[in-house]
């Protein structure tokens, strides 16, 4: 406070003695301070008082630490607050919580079945998928345990989920396959294995359309013919141009003729059946726990081969336009597709002995057939297994060892051509192709056709697998290193990072995929560079590029072609003369 | 990813896939105190993992009185013994990007780098392709700086610069808001910023000098080199870096919980131009 000693002075000497105060005045500042205080600001209407009053109160009630750092942020905050009415009729409308949307998307699947009391079917005669291996909160314990996993509430829900997909759904097996990154939502997956009759139905709906398919394939034709037209038509003209003049005239040239396209699409293999290779499981995606399960299309070879060249980040949508080079034939849901089959056939691993070849026979013809399995190197390759009764529990010791001799896949190996069996593109003669096939894996390459393709026969353990760029396929753990006897051995892929496999030393063990569905690469992706341009026109000089000859050169080539002073010339070297000087007219 | 959400890692990431798991969140846990009782830090975190051939990288960092400047590394191959990380050296931070091969898990390792006659990231021309010589615990070290550089980051308002220049947490931080944290220029990259001090502060209406003096992710590029998600209805935002995959940002919304993890194998991926879908 600044005080007027003079006016003070002059104020003192008018009054009268006695009610002289003793100065400064503790009561008198106050209020004066107070006053200024609460001097209500000409642009807001707050005033300081009240101001601070609230943020001492704020600071008091909440007792923060240092809050002599953050000063400024309280008191920003306290004025934000008293900018919001008390009165906000925008607050009568109740604005729902973003988790109710899930909550009620959720809730069917959370009430209790109801107990039908009619028509109770006995559980056995409903023919309902084996569930019993998919105790998705004994896997998210086991998950866990491997330091993978999606949220205890997110695996409930898919286990709700996927009962409901087996009641709707011709589903003989069903199985968590894992979970896919997109940018803007996300792949829940599951793989399942259809009904006998169900694959039957499809594969005789296929070879139906397959008998429709070659009127559909005439589009490419029409477009040719139309060419060809316009060729015929030019070369019409041209004809009759030269007709009418009947002359030896050059001008219009001849047209050369029009370039003939002669690459042949190479024949394209066709897709695997429904139930077999590739197309042996069937999928089902959806982005969110409780969304509809939605099928994903069966995989064509192309499809396959083709993934295997691009990378493109998944949207999480299912129908995005692929837009890349080559062009993927499909949008996202068949290079879904083709990423799982990818994925599914580098990575679905099982302990060595779990699955067997099926055999009804006893256990030496077992083995017989297995060594000749081995020695035939994949002719005639197995492609079902069955569970292996027998099954003895390999110890930790041996699931964790480095060279991962004790791990075999379970999934057939996907050929460059994009399928698990080799399809020969030009049989040699007719049916025999099954056996042609047999006797060249028997000794005899190249007899007739293009070498086969070969890939390791099923049940190869993963200590065949090649590494790529010197990056080791495989990494084994254990998910303890202080209670060994609980312990579980967990393998991942380095090549498809994201894939893993646990087994405990029971006999539970599960692949599980959780990632964004790409491949490493140990250098960087590089994309396919175009083919090279093809040749309109056989090369000739007619389409060479030429240099134009100098001035010099032209008076070079006159003086040396002027007729020659010597009469004693033959006819035809004059005419041929005559004839080159024609040309250079033409030239120019 | 701090203390109290390590033990809690399945419900908060495991939207992402990878968690820590059962045994190494309780190993950690107490590790990590002790860790931070003897260097005397005011904090402590757990920054992430890093995947090796043979054996794993665990990477926890604590700060004494600096959140963004005065970070310091440890690194651990069993969450137990942990060791301080060197500071990146210029040699490696230039040589880590060409590095083909995987962490192979032993710091000691020395690994051999080709490089190619037409590389141009050296500065220099070279004459033909050249080996150079690389100590994995080096490598370690410039791959944590790379991936802190681009794609370690808070949401803002989370981090507070002080009057006398000091980064502290900010106490008073209580979360963004739903709608705010769907948007992009909400989360700020958790490094020294690269950009002007009033580039930053220029582009929010809002702007707060206290806030606002780290860059925002939105200016990376190309746009869509980052996702947001909402999982669990709503309330768990989750910000991934598509260059590092594995790396994963969560944040509560409305409530001051928010961390940021890496899983993954330490490469960045440059394929992503390629990946993503034209706009």
């Amino acid at each position: 406070m600044i005080y007027d000693y003079d006016d003070y002075n002059a104020a003192a000497e008018d009054q009268p003695a006695d009610q002289v105060e003793v100065h400064p005045d503790a009561d008198v500042d106050f209020v004066t301070a107070k006053m200024f205080l609460q001097k209500c600001s000409t642009l807001t209407g707050d005033n300081l008082y009240d101001h601070l009053t609230d943020v001492l109160n704020k600071i008091l009630a909440e007792r923060p630490e240092n809050v002599i750092d953050f000063f400024e942020e309280y008191s920003r905050k306290v004025k934000e607050q008293r900018f919001r009415p008390m009165t906000d009729h925008l607050e009568d409308i109740y604005v729902a919580p973003g988790r109710y949307v899930l909550a009620k998307k959720l809730m069917p699947l959370l009430r209790p079945p109801v107990s039908e009391e009619g028509p109770v079917m006995d559980p056995e005669d409903e023919d309902l998928a084996d569930m019993t291996k998919n105790d998705m909160l004994q896997l998210c314990y086991f998950f866990e345990q491997a330091g993978l996993g999606l949220p205890r509430s997110e695996m409930f829900y898919i286990l709700l989920s996927m009962r409901k997909l087996i009641r709707e759904e011709p589903i003989a097996s069903i199985r968590f396959w894992g979970k896919i990154h997109g940018l803007y939502k996300n792949y829940l997956i599951v793989e399942t294995e259809l009904k006998e009759e169900e694959y039957i139905r499809r594969n005789e709906r296929l070879e139906e359309e397959g008998t429709q398919l070659p009127d559909l394939g005439g589009g490419g034709d029409d477009t040719y013919a139309a060419l060809e037209g316009i060729a015929k038509t030019q070369e019409e003209e041209e004809g009759e141009g030269e007709g009418e003049m009947n002359l030896p005239s050059k001008v219009p040239r001849r047209l050369p003729p029009p370039p003939q396209a002669i690459y042949e699409e190479p024949l394209e293999p066709p897709s695997e059946p429904p139930g077999i290779g590739v197309n042996k499981k069937v999928f089902y995606v959806c982005n969110e726990a409780g969304d509809p399960w939605i099928q994903l299309p069966d995989v064509t070879p192309k499809q396959i081969r083709v993934a295997r060249q691009i990378k493109k980040s998944f949207t999480g949508l299912l129908n995005q336009e692929i837009i890349t080079y080559p062009d993927f034939p499909g949008n996202e849901s068949n290079y879904l597709r083709a990423q799982i089959a990818r994925i599914s056939a580098g990575t679905q691993i099982s302990p060595l002995g779990f699955y067997t070849f099926k055999e009804e026979a006893g256990e030496e013809e077992e083995e017989e057939e297995e060594e000749e399995e081995g020695g035939g190197g994949g002719g005639g390759m197995k492609t079902s297994y069955s569970e292996n009764s027998r099954y003895e529990p390999i110890p930790i010791r041996d699931l964790v060892d480095g060279s991962m001799s004790f791990w075999v896949h379970h999934t057939l190996h996907i050929l460059p051509q994009g399928r698990t069996s080799w399809w020969n593109p030009s049989p040699p003669e007719g049916e025999e192709m099954d056996e042609e096939l047999g006797e060249e894996e028997g000794g005899k390459p190249g007899v007739a056709g293009p070498e086969p393709e070969t890939g390791p026969p099923l049940l190869t353990p993963l200590s065949e697998d090649a590494s790529l760029e010197a990056v080791p396929p495989w990494s084994v753990r254990t998910s303890s290193g202080i209670l060994q006897d609980y312990a579980i051995a967990i393998v991942r892929s380095n090549l498809w990072q994201g894939a893993y496999c646990f087994a405990t030393q029971g006999k539970i063990f599960q692949n599980v995929y959780l990632g964004f569905g790409h491949k490493y690469m140990a250098h960087n992706f590089t994309p396919v560079p175009l083919p090279p341009v093809q040749q309109d026109y056989p090369l000739g000089p007619e389409i060479m590029e030429i240099s134009d000859p100098t001035g010099a050169e032209e008076e070079q080539w006159r003086i040396d072609h002027l007729p020659k002073p010597p009469p004693v010339k033959a006819e035809g070297e004059e005419e041929g003369e005559e004839a080159e000087e024609e040309e250079e007219e033409e030239d120019d | 990813m701090n203390l109290d959400s390590i033990l809690n890692a399945l419900e908060i990431v495991g939207h992402h896939g990878n968690i820590i798991s059962t045994e190494e969140s309780i190993v950690l846990s107490n590790s990590l105190l002790l860790l931070q009782n003897e260097n005397h830090f005011r904090k402590v975190y757990f920054w992430g993992r890093i995947f090796g051939a043979d054996k794993d990288y665990y990477i926890a960092y604590g700060y004494v009185k600096d959140a963004l400047l005065g970070k310091i590394y440890y690194y651990s191959t069993n969450c137990v013994d942990w060791g301080l990380l060197p500071q990146p050296t210029d040699y490696a931070k230039t040589l880590v990007p060409l590095c083909t091969t995987k962490f192979i898990g032993d710091p000691a390792t020395v690994i051999d780098i080709l490089i190619d006659k037409e590389e141009t990231s050296l500065g220099k021309v070279l004459t033909g392709p050249i080996v150079r010589k690389l100590k994995e615990e080096d490598r370690l070290s410039a791959t944590i700086y790379l991936i802190n550089e681009d794609a370690c980051v808070v949401p803002r308002g989370a981090l507070f610069k002080r009057s006398d220049g000091v980064v502290v947490e900010n106490l008073n931080f209580d979360g963004l808001s739903a709608l705010e944290s769907q948007e992009i220029r909400c989360f700020l990259h958790f490094r020294s910023p690269h950009q002007k001090w009033n580039t930053n502060l220029l582009t929010r209406v809002d702007y707060n000098y206290a806030f606002d003096f780290l860059d925002t992710i939105d200016t990376d590029i190309p746009k869509g080199c980052w996702t947001i998600q909402q999982c669990a209805g709503g309330i768990l935002t989750l910000v991934k870096s598509l260059y590092w995959p594995g790396m994963v940002i969560y944040h509560y919304v409305e409530t001051p919980r928010y961390g940021f993890v890496y899983f993954g194998h330490g490469k960045k991926i440059l394929d992503l131009p390629f990946m993503l879908n034209v706009l």
